[in-house]
C-alpha cells in the first residue's frame, strides 16, 4: 500500500532536512552535547528516505473526462 | 376560404412563412445542433469591429458563415482552407447560414499564417513576456495533468514519473488533445484546475503529431487560458521541433511529454546516489568530530599529566636539596670526614683547661683524654 505522501513531509523536504543535519555536523554550531542524537536522527531519516525511495508509488486519477460531454 | 384552404388539399403540412422558418431550424438544431465543416475563406470581413463574415467555400459551392469577433480564437484571411464548428440556421430572410463557434486553420501553411499573426498579436499584449514566468515548484506532491488518456504521450508521461519518483498524486482531466473541440475543452480543464486549486502544476501533453494535429495548441482562448492560470503550466507538446503558442504562452516548455516528466521530478537512482553521499558525510564528520574531540581530551590530559610529574619533580628536587642539606647537619657526617667532638662534663666544651678529663667522639671511637696543653687559636 503506497504511503500518502500529503501525510507527511514529502521526500524532497526529508532529502533537504538530511542535507541541513549534514551542514550541521561540518557548522561551528557543532557540540557533543547534541551530536548523538543529532547522528541518531539523521541515520533515522536517511534509512526512512531509502526505504520510500524504494517503495513509494504514484497515484493517478483521472478526474474528469471532457470529451463525453 | 382563404388561399391556403384552396391549395391544402391532403394533409401537408401548412406554415406561415416565420413558422416554416422556425419549424426549419427546429428540424436542423434536432439533426445538427453541431456541425464540423470544412473549406475554403472567401469573402471574409469584418463589420463594425464586432462580427464576423465569410464564406466557406469548396468548388462551386458556398454556404455563409457569421460569427462574433471575439470568437474567433484563429486569425483568418481568404484563401485559408479551414475546419468551423458551427450551427446551422436558417436565417429570417430565408438564406442558409452557419453560426460560427471556432475556428480551425488546416494545412501548414495556413496553421504558419495563423500562428504568425496571432503571435505577433499576443506578444503585442505581452502574454508571452520572460519576466512573468514562474519557476516550477520542486517539491511535487500533486500533480494536474491535461491530456488524453488513450494517447501514447499520456502513457509515456506517466511511465518516467514512476520510473523517476514516487509519492506524487496525479489527477488527469481526460481532453481531445487535437481537433476543432480540443481547445475549448483543454481550456476547460485548465479552469476546472484553477478552480480545485489542489495541484501545485498544470501539466498540458500531447505526443507528436501534424501541423493539423497539433494546431489546437495555437488556439487564442486556450493560450490566454494557460497565461492566465493561477497555478504554473508546464507544457510537453509534440516533439522538440514543434513550437505552439501554448508553449510560448506557458511557465514553462518541455520538449516532449517525457522531458516534461523528467522536468517534474528528480530522478530516484541519482538521489539514492546522493542520499549515500549525504549519509556517508554525516558519518564521517560525525566520526571526525569525535575524534577531533576524543584527541582534545587525550592532550588537554597529558598536558595535566605532564604539568603534575613537573611539580612532583620540582618538589623532589626541593626535598633531595632539603635532605642534603640536613645531611651537612648530621653529626656522623661531620665525624666520617674525621672531625670529632669533644666533651667535658665540668665545662663548656669551648675552653679547655690543662689536665681536663675529656671525651672524644670520633667517627668509630669513643676516647677519654686529658688535656695537656690549651692555647687560645689565631683565627
Amino acid at each position: 500500500m503506497p504511503k500518502n505522501a500529503t501525510n507527511k513531509k514529502s521526500l524532497e523536504s526529508r532529502i533537504e532536512q538530511l542535507s541541513e543535519y549534514s551542514e550541521w555536523f561540518y557548522s561551528d554550531e557543532f557540540n557533543l552535547d547534541e551530536a548523538l542524537d543529532k547522528y541518531k536522527e539523521s541515520m533515522r531519516l536517511a534509512k526512512g528516505i531509502e526505504q520510500d525511495l524504494t517503495t513509494l508509488k504514484n497515484q493517478v486519477e483521472v478526474i474528469g473526462d471532457f470529451t463525453k460531454e | 376560404m382563404s388561399a391556403i384552404d384552396s391549395i391544402n388539399t391532403s394533409s401537408e403540412p401548412t406554415f406561415t412563412v416565420a413558422g416554416f422558418i422556425a419549424v426549419c431550424n427546429q428540424i436542423l438544431e434536432y439533426s445538427f445542433p453541431n456541425v464540423i465543416i470544412e473549406g475554403e475563406v472567401a469573402s471574409f470581413k469584418v463589420n463594425q469591429g464586432k462580427w464576423v463574415f465569410f464564406d466557406l467555400k469548396e468548388d462551386e459551392f458556398t454556404v455563409n458563415c457569421f460569427m462574433p469577433v471575439n470568437q474567433l480564437t484563429a486569425p483568418i484571411s481568404d484563401g485559408m482552407k479551414i475546419q468551423v464548428r458551427a450551427i446551422p440556421k436558417l436565417t429570417r430572410w430565408g438564406k442558409f447560414s452557419l453560426t460560427v463557434q471556432k475556428v480551425l486553420p488546416l494545412g501548414a501553411g495556413n496553421i504558419k499564417k495563423s500562428f504568425e499573426l496571432l503571435k505577433r498579436k499576443l506578444t503585442a499584449e505581452g502574454l508571452f513576456d520572460p519576466t512573468k514566468k514562474r519557476p516550477l515548484p520542486s517539491d511535487l506532491t500533486k500533480i494536474g495533468v491535461i491530456s488524453s488518456t488513450a494517447a501514447a504521450g499520456y502513457r509515456d508521461f506517466l511511465k518516467i514519473i514512476d520510473n523517476r519518483w514516487g509519492g506524487i498524486k496525479i489527477f488527469t482531466i481526460n481532453t481531445l488533445v487535437q481537433g476543432i473541440s480540443a481547445p475549448e475543452q483543454i481550456t476547460r480543464a485548465l479552469d476546472a484546475f484553477n478552480q480545485r486549486g489542489e495541484v501545485e502544476v498544470i501539466v498540458i501533453l500531447r505526443g507528436g503529431g501534424s501541423a493539423d494535429d497539433l494546431s489546437a495548441f495555437n488556439d487564442e482562448q486556450l493560450v490566454r487560458a494557460i497565461a492566465t492560470s493561477r497555478i504554473p503550466v508546464l507544457t510537453g507538446i509534440g516533439h522538440e521541433v514543434d513550437e505552439s503558442l501554448a508553449d510560448l504562452a506557458a511557465d514553462v516548455r518541455a520538449s516532449t511529454p517525457s522531458n516534461a516528466a523528467e522536468i517534474l521530478v528528480p530522478d530516484r537512482s541519482a538521489m539514492n546516489i546522493h542520499l549515500m553521499n549525504i549519509k556517508t558525510q554525516i558519518q564521517r564528520e560525525f566520526d571526525h568530530q569525535i575524534t577531533t574531540v576524543r584527541d582534545k581530551i587525550y592532550h588537554q590530559m597529558n598536558n595535566n599529566f605532564q604539568e603534575i610529574q613537573h611539580h612532583i619533580d620540582l618538589k623532589l628536587q626541593s626535598l633531595s636539596e632539603t635532605v642534603k642539606i640536613l645531611h651537612s647537619f648530621d653529626p656522623n657526617a661531620v665525624l666520617q670526614r674525621g672531625y670529632a667532638i669533644l666533651r667535658s662534663d665540668s665545662r663548656t666544651a669551648h675552653n679547655f683547661v690543662p689536665g681536663e678529663t675529656i671525651s672524644i667522639t670520633t667517627h668509630q671511637q669513643i676516647l677519654t683524654a686529658e688535656v695537656t696543653n690549651a692555647q687560645k687559636r689565631n683565627q
